[in-house]
């Protein structure tokens, strides 16, 4: 919304000390977000009024004239092309360094000393097009010259002072008003200057026009859609400009001047905020009746559009038919045309959600509706008919009230509160004297009676602040918090009462995790949005089912809401891989599925599938794929450790249809699959747009893990006697599984068992071994709790592991 | 003859004490013990003497010949263990070699920074997830039936989900505010806890708006809490965040589910408060919304108004992470590119 501060001050004096920076700044801090203040004279920047002298013809040009114009005790010669220029005329002059539009079209650009056709011209004489003033100065003919003659300026004066263009223009933010119905409109605001600086406000002088004509009469059918309908008949009109001071005023905040009559509604709008219309009454066959829609009623407007309406609309009928919809437009048949003389002014208020509904069944959000929908007090009419009154008279000095009806059906109550003002204290952690309390309430129009205790408040809101916007002793708190301001208070502590250390299981695990995976594991955390291309779901699971869709997608091919972290992590791994051949990603989020509907919190609600995962991806090169693969088992396989969560396994149960046909394994946490670790097979990977690089990937729920209490590293003595690191190399087929190697040695393991610890060191495969076989190498830890072992012992202990071994799964020593 | 022996035995002494090298040491011991050394000398001397002085010559020689070579081991092995371990021209401006690459997400960096120190205030952390009821994202919020926030050019409903009202109707949570009336539900009061989460909104991307980004919410709920302690809260997050006191100023605004309502404005650190295109000149930036609980809301948790009031503060992490960096453009944090993110640590 824009405000002229010109407008305001109509209403509130403000006095020369109160700078419009500190004023906007006390607007925003209390009251509306003033989003800019811009100096709206600054754009007539070096442009003067100007009296031509003469006129004479230009030697080297038909069209073009050149003017002797008078610009202050100076006359310059202007080259000028107008077809309406005369001698004694006052025009605007565009002086060197006014910024300018040429023909009123492109960027604005400086104006400078020119030759035009062969002869120097001091600036330029101009069109209203060219200096932004085309809305109060319309032409048809492009080459017309602006005429200031009627302003009676004296040659030399800043056109912005002539025109009485010298504002400045408040640009309030909408959002900070939604919730402020009273502040649309110059008045509103002026009251909460009026408040703010404690400087009195003007008053709308009370008016009831004598009606002429005692039948006049609107009708309210439903006067819970329709609180009040003022009706105002007026004759002796007709169509003409508004004076230039209304129409400047209307434009400066961003309306357009149509004429005398539209101008006034417009104009007692943007003053106090009441939207207000004006029906030509010729058409208008009988009574004014508001009413609602028949279903499928037609509604022809002026642009030749047909609405069909709904029995939900309202609508402002005649004796015949609708005229116009209630509270957002008027119709065709009623609209103030050329030949209108006389005109039914109304003035009504209308109940905010029906108007709101309409606005958007007919996508017509107009200037009025958007003040409607917000609810506004019927006692506003008042005002509004006060001021329209009053300009009609002046506009049209031979007018006459012929009718007039104020049809009032619903008065609005004014709200009352009661409030401790121990309450008051006590929420807002400091006392205000009652006087001051007292003082900034009044001003801002509330009734306020203190029990003779002072200890409580009654507090009658003014109608303007009782559509809804204050109903409650918290909202007396904020408009007390709100005028004492916010930054007068001063930071208070915190008290509380301590019941227990926070503990939170299953809360930190999350954290644990990524800390695990970022800074032990070597991965950079990434996020990637939920929704998913239906694509990436083809390249990675070959389906789409059980995905849970976007009603309004980001992009149309975005709509899916990812099951898997997996879409994410492959996008980025095909991003990167432009410019790092060898790096680590992981992301922990949620996922979703279309499935398990239901909700912990609230039995009226059926959630979908919503669950906690982690999912990470180790990248580098083709030929390195299970060194890959290995890192990211080995970062599974530690996570419990580091995580504190319950320990996981590993099988195979069912191939994920991404995972390489070999290297793929579930991870497995009491007996349930818990997520997959497999290498990204070919076929997905390049589908992702991956080609140059391997991929292994593992992705968990996090749900389903289960945090242990605390940390679960357990303590043993160290070894009293040395113990002894033995490797041994073995040729095995090589179908043969380190797991079965591993069980062979340790499952059979008996009290005297000398070893006490045995692990993969390396496998190999190539020179030197025959094909269909791999050697093994792998380290034993021997030792005795007992004693200090000899050589021979040693030797006999590795030698019993090899048996077994041999015994288990075949093999040969190697030497 | 004794003076000789004492001269040599001090001037052989300094001259071992003052080598610095092995290569040194050796022409020191060669120059006292050696074929053409100093000691040699002497002994030269000694067939050449009084034979009475002869024996006692030869003793104190020995005795010389002792001292130096005792001293001479003992000054090599000083050498040895004084020494380098490597070349002496090793390159001490070579980097050092680095430890894991890897980190976490700055968002997760700030939200775990704003955790440590909300715990450290005694509250709670709360997670909730992602997909929410209108019931939830608004009714229970004090938001209108018809308010613009729902229209499906705000919010992402669920395809198939999006007919119904209320409990019914299905989106990617708007904010996180709703569910925190989940936690007010399920917990005795009083409460106080923080609630980090991703939120979404259909919006139109540019360098400053997502369609998904982070709010962090934290709330307290208890029988007195005055809106002035609020400010010990917003203080307590900003000077973690950027390591100083920030300057505040709260000034009016609106929220359906709070009352009174604030926005939270943090003098601009890009210019310093005097302003700068960051701030849009203004010298200030808004940083969050905060407010007390509107009665509503604490009846939609079944609480009752008349007895508990609170604090809340809704913090934009994004927002907050680019004026902690300075990040220029909103939508990198989504990008998942290793060339921004290799930037925290």
């Amino acid at each position: 919304m824009k405000l002229s501060l010109d407008w305001i001050k109509d209403y509130v004096k403000i006095p020369d000390d109160i700078k419009i920076s500190r004023l906007a700044y006390d607007l925003t801090m209390s009251t509306v977000e003033v989003e800019n203040t811009v100096d709206f004279g600054a754009q007539f920047k070096e442009m003067v009024v100007g009296e031509i002298k003469e006129i004479l013809p230009h030697p080297n040009a038909d069209k073009l004239r050149l003017c002797e114009t008078d610009i202050g005790g100076d006359v310059r010669e202007i080259v000028c092309g107008g077809t309406n220029l005369a001698a004694g005329m006052k025009v605007a002059v565009a002086k060197p360094g006014a910024m300018v539009r040429w023909h009123g079209a492109g960027e604005l650009v400086a104006i400078k000393n020119a030759k035009v056709r062969g002869i120097e011209s001091y600036g330029m004489i101009c069109a209203s097009s060219e200096i932004g003033l085309f809305d109060l100065f319309p032409f048809t003919d492009e080459a017309t010259i602006v005429d200031l003659s009627p302003f009676g300026a004296c040659p030399g004066t800043p056109l912005s002072e002539a025109l009485g263009l010298d504002d400045v223009i408040l640009e309030i933010d909408n959002r900070s008003l939604t919730n402020r119905p009273d502040l649309w409109g110059h008045y509103g605001i002026a009251r909460e200057i009026s408040a703010l600086y404690d400087l009195p406000l003007a008053e709308f002088a009370p008016c009831a026009p004598q009606s002429g004509d005692p039948t006049f009469a609107v009708q309210i059918d439903d006067p819970s859609r329709c609180f009040r309908y003022i009706g105002v008949k007026i004759e002796g009109l007709s169509i003409k400009p508004s004076p230039f001071k209304v129409q400047s005023r209307i434009w400066r905040v961003g309306m357009r001047p149509i004429n005398a009559i539209v101008d006034i509604t417009n104009y007692v709008m943007l003053a106090v905020g009441q939207p207000t219309h004006a029906f030509d009454s010729d058409n208008i066959k009988g009574h004014i009746t508001v009413r609602r829609a028949r279903d499928a009623e037609k509604l022809l407007l002026l642009n030749g559009r047909e609405l069909s309406l709904s029995s939900e609309d309202l609508v402002i009928a005649d004796d015949e038919a609708s005229v116009g919809l209630a509270g957002v437009m008027g119709g065709g048949k009623d609209s103030v045309l050329p030949a209108t003389d006389k005109v039914i002014l109304e003035i009504a208020d209308f109940e905010a959600i029906s108007i709101r509904r309409t606005a958007a069944r007919h996508d017509a959000r107009t200037e009025a509706a958007i003040r409607y929908e917000k609810g506004i007090d019927p006692e506003r009419g008042d005002g509004a008919l006060s001021l329209s009154m009053k300009m009609f008279a002046e506009f049209f000095p031979e007018m006459k009230v012929t009718g007039f009806h104020d049809n009032y059906p619903n008065k609005l109550e004014r709200a009352e509160v009661d409030v401790s003002l121990d309450w008051l204290a006590r929420r807002l952690g400091k006392r205000i004297e009652n006087a001051e309390i007292e003082k900034m309430l009044t001003r801002l129009g509330f009734t306020v009676t203190f029990t003779p205790d002072g200890k409580f408040m009654h507090v009658v809101v003014p109608t303007w602040r009782s559509t809804g916007d204050v109903s409650l002793p918290d909202d007396i708190m904020e408009e007390a918090a709100r005028l004492h301001g916010f930054e007068n208070f001063e930071a208070a502590p915190i008290i509380t009462s301590f019941t227990a250390a926070i503990n939170q299981p299953e809360i930190d695990i999350d954290r644990h995790i990524r800390e695990y995976l970022a800074y032990r594991c070597g991965m950079r955390e990434i996020f990637s949005y939920p929704w998913v291309r239906g694509e990436y779901l083809d390249a990675i699971f070959g389906s789409r089912e059980g995905m849970l869709s976007i009603s309004t997608p980001p992009s149309p091919d975005e709509k899916y809401i990812r099951s898997s972290l997996l879409p994410g992590l492959l996008k980025s791994v095909s991003e990167n891989a432009r410019f790092f051949d060898e790096f680590a990603l992981f992301e922990s989020a949620q996922v979703f599925k279309d499935g398990d509907y239901g909700c912990p919190y609230d039995e009226r609600e059926s959630l979908p599938s919503q669950r906690r995962n982690v999912s990470g991806v180790i990248v580098g090169r083709s030929d390195e794929a299970t060194v890959l693969f290995r890192r990211a088992k080995g970062i599974v396989e530690l996570l419990p450790r580091y995580a504190h969560i319950e320990s996981l396994e590993f099988g195979q149960r069912e191939k994920p249809a991404w995972a390489d046909a070999v290297a793929w394994l579930d991870i497995i946490s009491n007996g349930a699959v818990v997520g997959s670790l497999a290498l990204v097979s070919t076929k997905t990977a390049l589908a992702c747009g991956i080609k140059n690089s391997a991929a292994a990937i593992f992705e968990l729920d996090i749900d389903a893990l289960k945090p242990l209490p605390s940390r679960t590293n357990k303590f043993e003595h160290l070894p009293e006697y040395p113990r002894t690191e033995y490797d041994i190399s073995m040729l095995f087929d090589a179908s043969v599984k380190w797991e079965d190697v591993y069980r062979a040695v340790t499952s059979k393991k008996g009290p005297e068992d000398l070893v006490r610890g045995i692990s993969f060191v390396s496998e190999y495969r190539g020179r030197q071994i025959p094909e269909g076989k791999k050697s093994v190498t792998l380290r034993l830890v021997i030792g005795s709790p007992a004693k200090t072992l000899t050589s021979a012992e040693i030797e006999s202990c590795a030698g019993t592991v090899i048996k077994r071994i041999k015994k288990a799964v075949g093999g040969e020593l190697r030497t | 003859m004794k003076e000789k022996f004492d001269s040599l035995r001090i001037s052989g002494e300094e001259r071992i004490g003052a080598a610095k090298t092995i290569a040194e040491l050796q022409d020191v011991k060669a120059s006292l013990l050696g074929k053409q050394g100093a000691l040699t000398d002497i002994l030269k001397e000694i067939p050449k003497a009084d034979p009475s002085v002869r024996p006692e010559m030869g003793r104190m020689a020995n005795e010389l010949k002792d001292v130096f070579t005792r001293l001479v081991d003992a000054r090599a092995e000083e050498i040895r263990l004084a020494a380098s371990a490597i070349s002496a021209d090793f390159d001490l401006t070579v980097p050092g070699l680095p430890p894991l690459e890897g980190g976490l997400h700055p968002i997760t960096q700030m939200c775990y920074d704003l955790n440590d120190t909300f715990r450290s205030m005694g509250f709670e952390i709360f997670q909730e997830s992602d997909i929410t009821s209108e019931l939830y994202a608004f009714d229970n919020l004090n938001f209108a039936p018809d308010h613009p926030a729902r229209e499906s050019m705000d919010t992402y409903w669920l395809a198939g989900h999006d007919a119904g009202r209320g409990p019914e109707r299905l989106a990617l949570r708007p904010h996180l505010t709703g569910a925190s009336v989940r936690y007010l539900q399920t917990h005795k009061p009083p409460f106080r806890f923080v609630y980090p989460g991703r939120v979404y909104r259909n919006e139109t991307t540019d360098a400053r708006h997502e369609r998904a980004f982070f709010q962090y919410e934290a709330l307290v709920v208890d029988r007195e809490f005055p809106f002035s302690a609020g400010k010990v809260m917003i203080k307590s997050i900003l000077s973690k965040v950027f390591g100083r006191d920030v300057p505040v100023k709260m000034r009016v605004a609106f929220f359906p589910f709070v009352e009174p309502g604030y926005e939270i404005d943090m003098g601009c650190l890009v210019c310093g408060g005097t302003g700068c295109s960051v701030c849009k000149h203004v010298g200030w930036i808004e940083i969050m919304p905060g407010g007390t609980p509107h009665p509503n809301v604490l009846r939609a948790a079944n609480l009752d108004p008349a007895e508990f009031t609170g604090f809340y503060v809704n913090i934009g992490l994004d927002r907050l992470v680019m004026m902690r960096y300075g990040v220029d453009d909103v939508r990198l944090f989504h990008s998942g590119d290793l060339r921004f993110l290799r930037q925290f640590n």
